[in-house]
């Protein structure tokens, strides 16, 4: 039987409700004052921020069931446990993007702090 | 820049067109199925507001993924009022896991894709 297409993702909406990370920003998110486009993008930088630090600090870093990408095969460590969990594997991600959005926040915004948390990477192997 | 954002001395005039921002990213976007599967979305969550009458969603180009508008969604509906009741109860929603910030956005800069 034609069933619908197979989607990459369920419907990506979620509820106000569940949305922790947030509730615990307390950011605007809808804006009725007059603001340039420089001025709203650099907004929404910030708030992404903000609301990736706030999803670190409550381990809220797994995605909701049908948004979830597959899994890479496992990995383990010496001790037979494993190392690249769906714990691991999102917070890491989330990481990763918050380096990149706070390098271009430092650059677009004049006195841009970094969430107090950041610590800013030890340069690996590039 | 919370304040900033909060700030209501100049208010922003209300539109038939909303912009949405904070909740697609540039490679999902140059993905050809799911730029249709967010379009879709999007489009089905608006509708329940009233009629649209169309949307823009800018996409990376050229190998430029810092073209213009690209990262926001632009709805336009029908009406004014459907406009302010989809921008009251899309912002601060979750999409792809990502918070949804919304504000108004003039039509004349919509129609000539003045992003």
């Amino acid at each position: 039987p034609d069933g619908p297409k197979k989607r990459k993702k369920k419907n990506r909406w979620g509820d106000q409700t569940d949305n922790k990370a947030a509730g615990l920003m307390g950011l605007p998110t809808a804006i009725f004052a007059t603001m340039t486009s420089e001025q709203l993008e650099a907004y929404a930088l910030h708030l992404r921020i903000e609301e990736i630090s706030q999803k670190l600090r409550i381990n809220d870093v797994v995605p909701a069931d049908g948004d979830r990408s597959p899994s890479p095969p496992p990995q383990y460590d010496n001790f037979g446990r494993r190392v690249n969990t769906r714990e691991y594997r999102y917070r890491k991600r989330l990481e990763d993007e918050r380096h990149k959005l706070i390098d271009k926040a430092m650059k677009a915004i004049p006195n841009y702090h970094p969430p107090s948390d950041y610590r800013r990477p030890t340069k690996t192997q590039e | 820049m919370a304040m900033m954002a909060g700030t209501t001395s100049v208010d922003l005039e209300a539109s038939r067109v909303l912009q949405l921002l904070n909740m697609v990213t540039a490679d999902e976007l140059l993905d050809p199925e799911e730029y249709d599967e967010i379009c879709e979305d999007i489009r089905d969550e608006c509708q329940k507001f009233g009629s649209l009458v169309d949307m823009k969603v800018p996409r990376p180009s050229g190998g430029s993924r810092q073209a213009a508008g690209v990262g926001k969604i632009f709805v336009r509906f029908e009406t004014q009022e459907s406009a302010s009741n989809a921008l009251r109860s899309l912002a601060g929603r979750k999409f792809a896991d990502r918070t949804v910030v919304c504000t108004y956005f003039s039509e004349e800069n919509y129609e000539v894709g003045a992003f």
